[in-house]
């Protein structure tokens, strides 16, 4: 009996090789997956895109608009009150690079790459979002440096000043992932720039960031007042201030919807995106 | 009977469609090469184009969604400005503009699918098949051709059903839809250009940043009086301002002949620098590999 149980347990031939797996760092796997994201947009042109971008469509919006709105606009000038958008503009361009990513990733297989490597499964879509949040970053300091040199402030302290970069980084966040979801679901890189400019030129558009709702026909004034852009540029507005007092104010009415509306975004794209990645890794 | 009889008539039936100097006889006197030949292997190279541009989805939604989403939004926000402003509709500029900016953010995809073909070796390909060495590229403005068109009559449809009407008759009219295509095809040229000289797609898709200038600093996003004076001048004369006031004139009012010069001479300009790099550029991509 006491034989028997020592032969079962002979070591395993030698010739199977099973030295011992090297200890892996989660938190180094992550950082080496982030700058694989990042380092490429120093050199391949993509950030010099997102700067320039972001001064153009200043530019392009300021400069023609300045005498059509600014006489319509409540607030002491149309910078302070054109900024907000710009800032949400950048951002969403920012996502679209976000998308493009996730999505060449995906179709060239380098996602299912790391499933067959010791990576914990969440590692590398925890680098793609640092990377979106390091664009994002770039486009709000961007798109608000552009907003200073036209004239926009912050009137209302450092408080609130900081409130603003939270909240215009929690939409970017928001963004980014249903970026990524696009990215990751339609794996063709192409089709991500269109899918998500179209959204982004008609909220964009048809939202307060431009002009007060009142000068929308009236047919149109309810989806305007409440789409999503609209209540961020409420959110983001508020947190900026202005020289007089017709900013909308700080209260939880005015960024309560804003900030549901990117709560919302985020746990829809995450549901999704744990829908899209189980339904592919079978 | 000598040995070499046999192999004789053999081989000149297999060297019977060979000539010196490269040239391969297709058919009876037509040479691979011959203009005779130029516009069919160009429409089937179109063709193919064409075909596979309407099934991309990527393709489909930005010809047709986004113009005639854009176009709305536009008219929304700004058309009772403009016509406050201007006492006449902003639909004039807004649907000449829409459509340029659709044919031209076109050319990206254009100039993308060019690079993926070199990089899979399709474009090497036809340049080892006895093909016109003009087609290929032909085919690719022709196709760009038919993709502005189709999208101008995209947004004509919608700008229709806003209020847009033609006030100057059938001919204008036909003038006006072929209109966006003259400056659209010259900036494809430009695009392919630049992208048979890039390694990386992110070079032809900065020149989104390109059209989004020529679109904000357009007389047909605001009226010319908007802008500052300083500015006034550059938005005057750049080819899109001339290209909507010409479409303008052919619509509703307005002068036709000088515009139409202008976006003629300006469209040639750009035609006229890109077409020997463009060439040049063609035949080493067709060559690598």
């Amino acid at each position: 009996m006491i034989e028997h149980s020592i032969v079962s347990a002979a070591p395993r031939p030698a010739t199977v090789p099973h030295a011992a797996r090297p200890v892996v760092s989660t938190v180094q796997q992550w950082w080496v997956l982030t700058v694989r994201m990042i380092t490429p947009t120093l050199r391949n042109g993509e950030l010099a895109t997102q700067i320039i971008g972001s001064v153009v469509f200043t530019i392009g919006y300021y400069l023609p608009l300045k005498q059509l709105m600014g006489a319509v606009q409540p607030l002491s000038s149309y910078a302070q009150y054109l900024t907000p958008l710009i800032v949400l503009q950048a951002i969403w361009f920012a996502a679209i690079s976000a998308a493009f990513r996730s999505a060449t990733d995906s179709v060239q297989g380098i996602n299912r790459r790391f499933r067959a490597m010791p990576i914990a499964s969440l590692t590398p879509l925890a680098s793609r979002m640092t990377a979106s949040m390091y664009r994002c970053c770039v486009a709000l300091a961007v798109s608000v440096a552009c907003g200073y040199v036209i004239g926009f402030r912050f009137h209302n302290g450092i408080v609130y000043a900081a409130g603003f970069v939270a909240l215009a980084l929690l939409i970017g966040a928001a963004l980014a992932f249903i970026g990524d979801l696009i990215g990751i679901a339609t794996q063709n890189p192409e089709a991500t720039a269109p899918l998500m400019l179209v959204p982004q030129l008609t909220l964009g558009l048809a939202s307060v960031g431009l002009q007060p709702v009142q000068n929308f026909p009236d047919w149109i004034q309810g989806f305007v007042r409440n789409q999503p852009l609209s209540q961020w540029v409420y959110g983001l507005q508020a947190l900026a201030g202005d020289s007089t007092d017709k900013a909308p104010e700080v209260t939880w009415s005015v960024l309560a919807p804003g900030l549901a509306w990117a709560v919302g975004c985020i746990l829809v794209a995450v549901a999704l995106h744990a829908m899209v990645t189980r339904r592919r890794r079978r | 009977m000598t040995p070499a009889a046999e192999p004789t008539g053999h081989l000149a039936a297999l060297q019977a469609p060979h000539a010196a100097g490269g040239r391969h006889r297709s058919h009876k006197q037509v040479w691979e090469n011959s203009p005779q030949r130029l516009a069919l292997q160009t429409w089937v190279l179109t063709a193919r184009i064409l075909r596979r541009w309407s099934r991309d989805p990527a393709t489909l939604v930005q010809s047709l969604v986004m113009p005639a989403g854009f176009l709305v939004a536009l008219d929304i926000v700004l058309g009772s400005g403009i016509e406050a402003v201007t006492g006449r509709s902003g639909l004039y500029g807004q649907v000449p503009l829409v459509a340029l900016v659709g044919g031209m953010t076109g050319a990206i995809i254009g100039a993308v699918n060019i690079m993926r073909e070199r990089e899979v070796g399709l474009l090497s390909r036809f340049w080892v098949l006895p093909v016109h060495r003009a087609a290929g590229l032909l085919a690719r403005l022709t196709a760009d051709l038919v993709r502005i068109v189709v999208i101008t009559l995209v947004v004509l449809c919608v700008g229709v059903a806003l209020g847009f009407r033609f006030e100057q008759g059938v001919p204008a009219a036909i003038a006006w839809v072929f209109m966006p295509a003259i400056f659209g095809v010259a900036l494809s040229a430009a695009v392919l250009t630049l992208a048979l000289y890039s390694s990386n797609t992110i070079v032809p898709q900065a020149t989104e940043i390109v059209i989004a200038l020529l679109m904000f600093f357009s007389i047909g996003f605001v009226p010319l009086d908007q802008y500052p004076g300083w500015l006034q001048p550059i938005v005057e004369h750049q080819p899109v301002s001339y290209t909507i006031e010409a479409m303008r004139g052919l619509s509703l009012e307005g002068p036709i002949a000088e515009p139409v010069i202008w976006t003629v001479v300006w469209s040639a300009g750009i035609a006229a620098v890109c077409a020997m790099p463009l060439m040049i550029g063609y035949r080493k991509a067709s060559k690598r590999g």
